[in-house]
């Protein structure tokens, strides 16, 4: 499991970590297998993205051009902006070598020899930290030039964001490094072809990466003995809101979110019962307490009209307004909507006025319909996905909410 | 060549090219806003969504490739749907200025407005305040509540001009375009960014609140500006005939041609009309009592032949001398050359041109006078006259234009026309009144005439009249075949020339370079 | 004239650019590098880090009002950011709120008249689990419930001497 040895005083130091096999998995790679051998593993493995999409890792790496003039990029997305989730801060306060020798493996497998972490500007003390074993991975011979003795060189910076959630999109990001403002490309052309100045580049999340190293050092096979068939693995799932113990829960995929909320995250707080769950960050369409009996894996919460998304479940409980979720939503997207594209610009604007005066007390029963109406003319026509992560919310709020909307409504 | 099929017809396109172009190729357009064809897609306006068969979203024509065996649907109700959607968004975030914004009547946004079903709606939320009149640029103007964030003029600023004032600040529903402090836009193309936003944002001062674009008439034109020879369009009104002044030009817009001027005309171009409508030449003068009875074409005509017949004497050609310039055509040039030179023998044939200026990088040429190839494919080598050595060695003098005024210092030109027993002008501008002329016939501007330039490139362009000339102005190849033909000379020649498709003939004929194709 | 900067920040600055693959996408590690010196991004420093990195000014602009940590104005001393998303919102960020515009006069956007307190709101920090959160300038308090902010406020008017 990930998160084992978390806790555990010099974990996030270089020698706590090879003290506990840290580095082992790059030893292993470098010095007897080959890139496509360590490309084929992840790919075995089935590992999927971690940060949101959940594209497969494998597949995403074998997208990036073998032969190619251009240098090639690793982006490490360590902007998690998404609300409600805090695993990959977690990982790398914990255990920042983790993602650096899991993106020395990535770059050992796609032939690249220079990479970005581009972590959220709000996240100080974690880009301080990651620097701080950056700079002990370089001192130890595991970046830089011939690691380990080999011909492979790797150069790693750690960059900071400052302030922008979407920002977290992987081609937003790749402006942002440029020095640009933070607004998403077209796709297609795809980083993998066109990228980073205009070059070949990979992005993972952090959480992808981490789990990377003992993917090699056991082989894909062996990462697919917990998690489900399509979903292998295990999530850092992030539980906030009205829980006894919100924090960081690494548990197989395939977990009941009713054991996650119950079991491990400790059930409601005294005298509070459970009115809703969003269960993968902000983005994820909301659900009933009847609806809680999921597993928690990709497929079956898309199949439940929701998504897995950032697995950060945020348990809401009996004294929730859900006027006032409904304009923490709008509130959120308008705020960080790039602007770019007119139906997310104009649309999140348009959610968060009609909102903002239902929240206030002066809402109409036909502005429900017109707020459904707005966020139904984002869904899909957007440059990029941040148009569904705001107007997919929103739609199941309405959905599943209506008749205490109804009641705030002046008529 | 890909095939494909468009709105259920069979259609073909190049291999690369998009939807959109494909489909404009064909003859349909696909409405949009961010699109222009001198930028790489942008894909933010989302106004150009239409139907591919196969997939479950709509796909952006911008920036979608035609594809062998592709099916798209620019028309369904499904793709009307998402437009008005996104017209619905654009007008909750846009202020209903119709009647006061100069746009109105060539706006996109309302125009597809009104194509997609004038839909009331459902906003009711108190729209966003910005500011309306931000100085971008010493003729420019933008209205930020107007703006729909295309980012066409940010664009141009980077990838035509590359001087980059333009950009955008803040995010989301308060972004706005916007220029750093004190870095207006001071380039030579700054017309452009007016023309090219689609709504009333950026305004030209230079046309703001002057007229209704319903109310302009239009025709081609090519610019006389310089040697580029930009394509354009002369936006005017003919006026009313008992109204003083009610006849003028309006505004200059680009015209498209990938081979001259790409999508582009600079200002000096775009906003040099006023001598069009002002300080006209356009009534025949002549000196008092060289002609009995007022001035007319006929006894012009017939006075002036004479004198040209009276060159034929022995020596008198040597004493005549004739300055045009390349601000005439090639048919204009040609007859010059024919007339003047080969006919009657005249070999003090000089160009008096404008000044040259600068050049600026991009259209703008140093030449600042149209048809400098022109007057080398007639056969005329650019030369001003040396007026010194000239003076009391001229008789006779036709002079073309007015650039002689500002090539020479008064003295020395007072000094020499002096000497000069008789001085006819042909001009459509009218000289400053100390100087006395003979005669002074009054010609027509390109803009009102018919006739070809041969742009710096060698690229021959003809153009016809935006406008018919006024008063009793004429084009000169009409007052040139004119004199031709009262001066006898070669009359088995002129005689058989009878407009300007005899006059083009002749001259293919004879000067290749200057052969009228299109 | 363009502004100068300090020895110290020119030389931080030169260390942001070596290690980056093209000096313009320097842009915002040399911001931060601005903004911690300054406290602000102002005009003058707008057009000396365009200059430093041969960017056009407007470009620099552009970034800084895009990303909502850079700022073009001075704020308080302190700046008290507090969470209004949904984690914090549940545990009682509104509260926080409130209690600041009561207490002290604040309001998001605002700042008090001695200069020592700003405020803002923000968006999720990623310390959910701690909720209710807000950040003073770039430290982070956690779990956060009214007593504690008076404490807090208490202390850092204090660490002033005022």
């Amino acid at each position: 499991m990930l998160t084992e040895n978390y806790g555990l005083a010099d974990l996030a130091t270089i020698a706590g970590y090879r003290a506990r096999g840290g580095y082992s998995a790059a030893v292993k790679a470098l010095r007897s297998m080959t890139p496509a051998e360590v490309l084929d593993e992840v790919k075995k493995s089935g590992l999927r993205g971690r940060g949101g999409a959940g594209f497969p890792a494998g597949m995403k790496w074998g997208f990036v051009p073998q032969k190619t003039d251009q240098p090639k990029y690793l982006c490490v997305n360590a902007d998690e902006g998404e609300p409600g989730t805090f695993k990959d801060r977690f990982i790398i306060s914990h255990d920042p070598h983790s993602v650096i020798e899991g993106a020395l493996l990535a770059s050992y497998a796609c032939d690249i020899h220079a990479a970005f972490v581009y972590i959220r500007g709000e996240y100080e003390a974690e880009a301080r930290r990651l620097e701080e074993a950056v700079r002990e991975a370089r001192s130890q011979g595991f970046l830089g030039s011939r690691i380990l003795g080999t011909e492979f060189s790797l150069d790693m910076a750690v960059y900071r964001g400052a302030g922008s959630y979407i920002c977290g999109e992987e081609t937003a990001l790749l402006e942002s490094l440029e020095g640009k403002r933070g607004q998403p490309r077209l796709k297609p052309p795809f980083p993998a072809t066109v990228g980073l100045f205009g070059c070949p580049t990979v992005i993972n999340n952090v959480e992808t990466l981490a789990n990377v190293p003992a993917i090699v050092l056991n082989g894909g096979e062996w990462f697919r003995r917990l998690g489900t068939d399509r979903d292998p693995g295990t999530r850092l799932f992030g539980v906030s809101g009205q829980v006894l113990k919100p924090g960081i829960y690494e548990l197989p995929l395939g977990t009941s979110l009713r054991e996650l909320i119950f079991k491990h995250a400790g059930g409601m707080k005294e005298g509070r019962t459970l009115k809703a769950v969003i269960p993968g960050g902000l983005s994820a369409p909301i659900l009933r307490p009847d609806e809680i009996e999921l597993s928690l894996d990709s497929e079956s919460l898309a199949a439940a009209g929701s998504m897995l998304g950032s697995a950060a479940v945020m348990v809401l409980d009996d004294r929730t307004s859900m006027v006032g979720v409904l304009k923490v939503v709008t509130g959120f997207y308008a705020h960080e909507s790039c602007g770019q594209c007119t139906p997310c610009r104009v649309g999140t604007g348009w959610m968060d006025k009609l909102a903002s005066r239902l929240a206030g007390g002066r809402g109409r029963r036909r502005d429900l319909d017109v707020l459904e109406r707005v966020a139904g003319g984002i869904v899909g026509r957007t440059l990029c996905p941040m148009g569904d992560a705001a107007a997919c919310p929103v739609l199941a709020i309405l959905k599943k909410f209506r008749s205490e909307l109804e009641e705030a409504c002046e008529e | 060549m890909v095939k494909f099929v468009l709105n259920g017809r069979p259609a073909e396109a190049p291999e690369g090219m998009t939807l959109l172009a494909a489909a404009a190729r064909a003859g349909i357009d696909i409405p949009h806003f961010c699109y222009h064809p001198a930028f790489p897609a942008e894909g933010s306006c989302r106004m150009c969504l239409v139907e591919v068969e196969g997939q479950p979203k709509l796909e952006l024509a911008c920036s979608t490739a035609v594809q062998e065996g592709l099916k798209v649907w620019t028309e369904t109700e499904k793709v009307a749907e998402a437009r008005r959607s996104v017209l619905e968004f654009l007008l909750a975030d846009h202020p209903l200025d119709c009647p006061v914004c100069d746009k109105a009547g060539e706006c996109d946004l309302q125009d597809y407005f009104r194509r997609y079903g004038l839909l009331p709606s459902a906003f009711e939320e108190a729209k966003e305040r910005r500011a309306k009149k931000v100085p971008i640029g010493e003729s420019l103007l933008l209205d930020r509540e107007r703006c729909i964030l295309c980012t066409r003029c940010v664009r141009f600023g980077r990838q035509v001009t590359r001087t980059e004032e333009l950009g955008l600040f803040q995010r989301g529903l308060k972004t706005e375009v916007g220029l750093f402090d004190d870095m207006p836009v001071a380039h030579n193309y700054s017309g452009c960014l007016a023309e090219a936003c689609p709504v009333g944002a950026i305004t030209d001062t230079d046309f703001r609140f002057k007229t209704r674009a319903w109310f302009l008439e239009r025709a081609d034109s090519i610019c006389p500006g310089c040697s580029r020879g930009c394509n354009i369009i002369v936006e005017h009104s003919s006026g009313f005939p008992r109204v003083p002044g009610s006849r003028k030009i309006f505004r200059i817009r680009a015209r498209a041609n990938p081979d001259v001027n790409g999508h582009w005309i600079c200002d000096l171009g775009r906003y040099g009309y006023a001598h069009l409508d002002t300080g006209r030449q356009e009534s025949l003068r002549t000196k008092e009592g060289l002609l009995p009875g007022a001035p007319s074409w006929e006894a012009a005509v017939r006075f002036l032949g004479e004198k040209l017949a009276g060159l034929r004497a022995e020596g008198a050609a040597r004493r005549a001398a004739v300055a045009a310039s390349s601000e005439l055509s090639n048919e204009e040039l040609y007859l010059v050359r024919r007339l003047f030179l080969q006919d009657l023998k005249v070999h003090k044939i000089f160009l008096v041109d404008p000044q040259e200026g600068e050049t600026d990088g991009f259209l703008l040429t140093s030449e600042r006078t149209p048809n400098r190839r022109g007057a080398e494919g007639a056969g005329l080598k650019l030369g001003l006259p040396g007026l010194d050595v000239l003076r009391g060695e001229v008789d006779l003098l036709i002079l073309f234009g007015l650039n002689i005024f500002e090539r020479f210092p008064g003295e020395q030109l007072r000094s020499f026309f002096d000497s000069v027993a008789a001085k006819i002008l042909l001009t459509h501008q009218a000289p400053v009144a100390a100087w006395e002329f003979e005669l002074i016939l009054p010609g027509a501007p390109s803009a009102e005439k018919s006739g070809s330039f041969t742009n710096v490139a060698g690229l021959v362009q003809s153009f016809a009249p935006v406008r018919p000339a006024g008063g009793q102005a004429r084009a000169e190849w009409e007052i040139l075949l004119d004199l031709a033909k009262a001066s006898g000379v070669n009359a088995p020649f002129y005689s058989g020339l009878t407009g300007l498709e005899d006059i083009r003939r002749e001259m293919g004929r004879e000067c290749p370079a200057l052969k009228v194709t299109s | 004239m363009t502004m100068s900067f300090s020895p110290k920040l020119q030389a931080e600055i030169r260390e942001a650019l070596s290690r980056s693959p093209a000096p313009k996408a320097s842009l915002l590690p040399v911001l931060h590098l601005v903004q911690d010196e300054l406290g602000h991004i102002p005009a003058e420093a707008e057009r000396a880090v365009a200059e430093l990195l041969g960017l056009n000014p407007v470009r620099v602009r552009e970034v800084v009002t895009f990303y909502s940590m850079f700022r073009g104005k001075p704020l308080g001393r302190y700046h008290l950011q507090v969470c209004v998303n949904l984690a914090c919102s549940l545990g009682g960020g509104p509260g926080l709120l409130h209690d600041l515009r009561e207490s002290i006069g604040l309001s998001p956007g605002g700042a008090t008249p001695d200069g020592l307190f700003s405020l803002s709101t923000v968006e999720c920090l990623g310390l959910c689990e701690e909720a209710p959160c807000l950040l003073v300038n770039e430290e982070r308090y956690e779990k956060m419930d009214r007593d504690k902010l008076q404490n807090l406020l208490g202390r850092l008017r204090t660490r002033d001497g005022g």
